[in-house]
């Protein structure tokens, strides 16, 4: 099953555009709230129709502005499981799951469903007698039942406790291997997105920022906003000094960091950009007489400190204009004795900075069209 | 907060409560007093004019009932999901009857539907078909006053039922109609009951609208509460009224329950 999306529309003040596509994965949205996520899988489930654009599910077009084509919900044969379940109060559990079956085997059908889903116990019971966790199991059978091969998400763990999503989490994974699904899914936690994702849609006010693999949007956002949305705690503004040889040197604030350009972009000298790294890859040394004036490494001084208990998050002030954010684990904290020593080298290791171009609020959703070619 | 509320009332409150109960009360056991205790109240229940105001009330006020659930259902629908400018005059209007004093309903249906009426005249000149002071009469003014309160009871009943339900439904491939049948209708069904409830006791009731719109005649357009009205402008009129008053409070009686018997027994508990 694939799935090609296209779409463009305007709703009041919010405009929308967004164009991926997704094969047998996990195709993650995510964003904030409001960004557009759950707004996409409405379109593609035919419960709202954008102004412009084409939707292709498994090689057969359901909406196409172009020649008008639109098809209603029911002739798409997709499985949608909405954010609050909406599991139908006056049926039971197996005529929930059934809702959707009809034709010969429907019996037999259904107990696959139920037995797959671990809910035959409790196929004669109402949906208010049951747990989150089986509510959730209910809405996810439900939707796989009448053998829809597009699953369509909408936060889907987020009203169950931490346990619960974990295994949730390994049943959506093991039911995809299993019956060869594309999932398309709406989430707003970057830990379950990470957990999930094939591959990973990033969604802000209503544009698709990048589509790319889950490790490369991660290691290598395709902008600030996306940096920011996807954790990176440190985003620094620069200028290009220098490239050779694939190395760029970028002055940023009082230091000189030493990068590797990125990928199918060449920056030239002179030329703004932000670079990117992570909290947990900045790494504390001791002060030493010859850090000042070596690449990479900065004198900071820690001006906040927060325990979190496995790790420490320490707010650095520096010859940085930002404020630089490391993440130290408890035991090196301890090793290193950052509690009795407030005055650090921070080094920023190449092979941790993502040199990015420079966007503009307005030009960050123009650029999703250049990532998703 | 149980024990709070389960407390007894302030001795005033009970004077109230006490007066209040009287009031409704009285009259029912006054009608009971007065319809055992007089002498012709079964010659007056079993007589030709009392069985046929009866056999026409019922009827009449069950065909409005239909009229008022097969239209009234896809109206009060559309009214809940559809959103378009002067929607909430088109409410009001519909609502309108409820607060209408039925003698104005009657006179306003005349305007329309009688022989001289804005469509009553066409009707009669083309067709020779009247409307006015026949059955058909009493049927409609029962329909005018009555539909209201089922269209609104019904409108609030698809109101309180989650839009999402039906979008879900529709995804598991479930057209409108059968969206409709399986999970709007079930799940607004308490409401509609009671809104039918409504309307077929205010049909059933009705009086001043059929009075001036259909006339009082025995057999064509006398229902209970005219025959009722009739037999206590006689001399010495009471006893039959009572006795009449007696039947119908019986009937409507014993229907309501039939009917609530079988709206909760057919649907479990949503």
């Amino acid at each position: 099953m694939t799935l090609e999306f296209a779409a463009r529309t305007q709703l009041g003040d919010f405009s929308y555009d967004a164009r991926f596509e997704a094969g047998n994965e996990i195709v993650v949205l995510f964003g904030h709230s409001g960004a557009g996520k759950s707004l996409t899988l409405q379109l593609i489930a035919g419960l709202l129709q954008p102004d412009e654009g084409r939707i292709v599910i498994g090689g057969e077009a359901v909406f196409d502005s172009g020649t008008g084509l639109n098809l209603p919900p029911q002739a798409r044969r997709i499985g949608y499981v909405v954010q609050d379940l909406a599991l139908f109060p006056h049926m039971t559990v197996a005529e929930n799951v059934g809702f959707g079956m009809t034709g010969a085997g429907r019996e037999w059908r259904l107990g696959e469903v139920l037995d797959l889903m671990h809910l035959g116990d409790f196929r004669d019971r109402k949906p208010r007698s049951l747990s989150g966790g089986q509510q959730q199991r209910v809405a996810l059978a439900r939707a796989l039942a009448c053998d829809a091969s597009l699953l369509l998400l909408d936060e889907p763990f987020s009203a169950l406790d931490e346990s619960l999503r974990v295994e949730l989490r390994r049943e959506l994974i093991r039911l995809r291997s299993e019956l060869d699904l594309s999932v398309i899914f709406v989430t707003h936690d970057l830990r379950e997105a990470h957990l999930v994702a094939d591959r990973l849609a990033v969604f802000d006010a209503g544009r698709l920022l990048q589509f790319d693999g889950r490790e490369r949007v991660f290691r290598a956002p395709a902008n600030r906003r996306v940096a920011e949305l996807t954790g990176v705690a440190n985003i620094l503004r620069g200028r290009v000094a220098a490239t050779r040889d694939g190395i760029l040197t970028v002055e940023a604030g009082g230091a000189r960091l030493r990068a590797p350009a990125p990928n199918g972009w060449r920056p030239g000298e002179g030329e703004a950009v932000d670079i990117a790294i992570r909290a947990e890859r900045v790494n504390l040394r001791r002060l030493d007489a010859d850090d000042p004036g070596q690449p990479n490494l900065v004198r900071g001084t820690i001006r906040e400190e927060l325990a979190y208990g496995a790790t420490h998050t320490l707010r650095f002030e520096s010859a940085l204009e930002e404020t630089v954010e490391v993440e130290i684990a408890a035991r090196p904290y301890e090793v290193l004795g950052v509690a009795g020593q407030k005055s650090w080298t921070l080094e920023l290791p190449p092979e941790d900075l993502h040199v990015m171009p420079v966007v503009s609020a307005s030009a960050a959703g123009s650029s999703a069209g250049a990532t998703t070619a | 907060m149980t024990a709070l509320r389960a407390r007894a009332p302030h001795a005033g409150l009970a004077l109230l409560i006490a007066v209040f109960a009287v009031f409704f009360v009285l009259p029912f056991a006054g009608l009971l007093e007065r319809g055992i205790g007089g002498s012709g109240t079964w010659d007056a229940i079993t007589s030709d004019t009392a069985l046929d105001a009866l056999v026409l009330s019922l009827w009449t006020s069950a065909v409005a009932l239909l009229i008022a659930v097969v239209a009234g259902t896809p109206v009060a629908y559309w009214l809940t999901h559809a959103r378009f400018p002067g929607k909430g005059a088109v409410e009001a209007l519909i609502d309108l009857p409820i607060v209408l004093p039925p003698t104005i309903a009657g006179v306003a249906l005349l305007t329309a539907f009688g022989r001289k009426g804005l469509l009553g005249a066409p009707l009669d000149d083309w067709f020779g078909l009247t409307l006015g002071f026949s059955t058909a009469a009493v049927i409609m003014a029962q329909l005018f006053v009555g539909a209201p309160f089922y269209v609104r009871a019904a409108r609030a009943g698809f109101g309180s039922v989650d839009a999402q339900y039906e979008r879900v439904a529709h995804t598991l491939g479930a057209s409108r109609l059968r969206a409709f049948a399986r999970i709007v209708l079930p799940l607004s069904w308490p409401s509609l009951a009671a809104g039918a409830a409504l309307c077929w006791a205010r049909a059933l009731g009705e009086l001043g609208a059929t009075l001036i719109f259909a006339g009082n005649l025995q057999g064509e357009t006398q229902t209970m509460p005219l025959a009722i009205l009739s037999a206590f402008e006689r001399a010495d009129g009471l006893t039959a009224a009572v006795a009449l008053a007696i039947l119908l409070l019986a009937v409507a009686l014993v229907a309501l329950a039939a009917f609530w018997l079988l709206s909760t027994r057919g649907r479990g508990t949503p």
